[in-house]
């Protein structure tokens, strides 16, 4: 590689990412990653609004994880408005949540990172050569997306989640009718992690600091308490005084970091290895025979992770899906207050923070969003720097094409159109 | 923002579907929703029709093939970028969508054609056999703004060339 590396943003909706990378006398002098954030839009573009509107504007930050954002924006409204929702309403909402870790997962495992493990420019060229592995992942994301379709009353931006519940509760034979397939569907993940460890990883591993939800009885996605690897416990009311944001001048995007200073890494690699032991154990079972040794501190392994999750979502599904017997009414009655609260959940991407502060007629006054790929941007840019002198030799389309590998493996939100992103290399 | 719906199910046999993407939120990338609303309204006599569809949606990305298993035609209307002047609307088949996607895209992540192509060599029997993209030329993409005036211009020019290709199926039909 001699000259300068340049990944220009292009027309897209799920975020815009750029990276340029600026040598000097060989080596590399400059790494300047830049994603451009909606979510940071929509909260201005919240502000005045009512506060049940907020879980369908929310979902439409991100095509691949609306629910991820209904799940925060509602637990976060539902502290400011001092809601408790019922035992049926959390059931369903982790159903939801299923469905929407089985159609990301299945996505990002198959054709979006996938792709790169096994020497391939795209899922399409990958289609060509492996067809059945291909209609694998869009029956898989299928299945994600019917289930999402049936409880969300629409398979990419559901539009059925309230604060308090659910505007009806889905039909219970609709419900029960997508089991079949999910069991499908959890065999087809047994065997996704299986062809996980057949993939090429690139050998690089990080001291990494991990953070994510955890709780004791279960492996926590929809809720949980904030912890970290080295230790720490931070209940969500204090997230933001333990995790902080600061404004970087080239960059569009708020960087995060601890309170030390030190960057994070949230995502599936955090869950899988906080988390393990509170697997479903079907899913553990599954990680245990393909002899997975924990930490994984190898980015590009967020694929294995993903796969395990795979299993332990369609496995969960199932079971919620067969015990589905809603009770009573699907939402509760809100009563108007002013208030302040937070919300935090595990996106497929890693963890979501919410906070709203709410005015006595229900209009939101303050949103503060603080989606997982800003808090892993920094980490992302540590690595970048970490993998340069590996690749700063290599041809100039192989070294492009590592530091975009890197990037993908993070599943940031800019993955969604990695692939069509077309790289310009600058001459100068 | 309730009354979008990506129905994808159960289709009469010889449906042809009329599919706007878009977001809402974001100017003129909400130009396909605005064009097939606009359709749908003028052309009210289109509602009633069982073998007559629309999907309204938002980040179909790979989703897009299960919203056209099972369709006979297919209308797509989504916001583009070439580069040529705003609100210019462009009328397409299949095979010229590759071509000119490779010089510019729709807006939206796994593009149309992309997910075109992964269908095509997949599921080919279950994709329409015929596909027809109207894109409309995109100006700004900001936001939280509303369509820009030349966009909303061409509104009515594209309702019309929807409702041409429905007539002209229906005929066939």
């Amino acid at each position: 590689m001699n000259q300068d590396i340049h990944i220009p943003a292009l027309a897209r909706v799920e975020g815009e990412g750029a990276l340029t990378i600026r040598l000097k006398d060989g080596a590399i002098n400059e790494i300047l990653l830049n994603i451009y954030e909606p979510p940071r839009f929509f909260e201005g573009f919240l502000h005045g609004r009512y506060f049940q509107d907020v879980p369908d504007i929310t979902a439409r930050i991100c095509g691949i994880c609306p629910v991820a954002y209904q799940m925060s924006s509602v637990q976060a409204l539902e502290a400011a408005l001092q809601v408790t929702i019922t035992p049926d309403v959390r059931l369903l909402r982790q159903l939801l949540y299923c469905a929407e870790y089985i159609e990301s997962h299945a996505l990002h495992i198959y054709l979006l990172q996938g792709p790169d493990l096994v020497g391939y420019e795209s899922a399409i060229s990958l289609a060509a050569d492996a067809p059945d592995l291909v209609k694998k992942a869009l029956r898989l994301k299928k299945i994600g997306n019917d289930l999402l379709k049936t409880i969300g009353g629409r398979s990419v931006h559901p539009v059925n989640t309230c604060v308090g519940g659910f505007y009806r509760w889905p039909a219970q034979d609709a419900i029960h009718a997508l089991i079949p397939e999910l069991e499908w569907a959890r065999q087809a993940s047994i065997d996704t992690v299986k062809w996980a460890t057949t993939l090429n990883y690139p050998d690089f591993e990080q001291d990494y600091e991990f953070i994510a939800l955890s709780r004791l009885d279960e492996y926590a996605i929809y809720d949980g308490y904030i912890v970290s690897s080295n230790g720490k416990r931070t209940p969500p009311e204090e997230f933001e005084k333990h995790y902080l944001e600061t404004h970087v001048e080239r960059s569009n995007a708020l960087h995060s970091h601890t309170v030390d200073n030190g960057t994070y890494f949230v995502g599936p690699l955090a869950r899988l290895n906080l988390n393990y032991k509170k697997l479903r154990p079907i899913a553990r079972q599954a990680a245990k025979d393909i002899g997975l040794k924990l930490p994984l501190r190898n980015p590009y392994k967020g694929l294995i992770a993903r796969a395990v999750e795979l299993v332990h979502s369609c496995d969960l599904a199932i079971e919620l899906a067969n015990d589905y017997q809603p009770q009573g009414p699907s939402f509760k009655e809100i009563k108007l207050r002013p208030g302040e609260g937070y919300g935090v959940s595990e996106a497929p991407r890693g963890l979501l923070y919410h906070r709203y502060v709410v005015d006595e007629q229900g209009l939101i006054r303050f949103a503060r969003i603080t989606p997982p790929t800003a808090q892993n941007f920094a980490q992302m840019e540590a690595d970048l720097w970490a993998l340069a002198p590996t690749v700063v030799n290599l041809p100039q389309e192989e070294a492009s094409l590592s530091f975009e590998h890197l990037l993908r493996s993070y599943d940031p939100c800019i993955s969604c159109a990695t692939h069509f992103l077309k790289l310009r290399i600058d001459r100068e | 923002m309730n009354n979008l719906s990506d129905g994808a199910g159960d289709e009469p046999s010889g449906t042809i579907k009329i599919i706007g993407i878009g977001q809402s939120l974001r100017g003129d990338d909400a130009a396909g929703l605005a064009a097939v609303q606009l359709w749908q309204q003028t052309y009210q006599v289109r509602n009633v029709q069982p073998n007559v569809q629309v999907e309204l949606t938002e980040l179909p990305g790979i989703g897009l093939l299960s919203l056209l298993e099972g369709a006979k035609v297919a209308i797509l209307v989504d916001a583009v970028y070439s580069g040529a002047r705003v609100g210019t609307i462009h009328e397409l088949t299949e095979n010229q969508l590759e071509v000119f996607n490779n010089e510019a895209g729709t807006a939206h992540g796994w593009g149309v054609a992309e997910t075109l192509s992964l269908g095509r060599k997949l599921m080919p029997s279950a994709l329409p056999g015929k596909l027809i993209l109207i894109g409309i030329e995109a100006g700004q993409l900001t936001l939280g703004e509303m369509l820009s005036l030349e966009v909303e211009t061409a509104l009515p020019e594209v309702a019309r060339l929807i409702e041409q290709h429905v007539s002209m199926e229906l005929l066939h039909d």
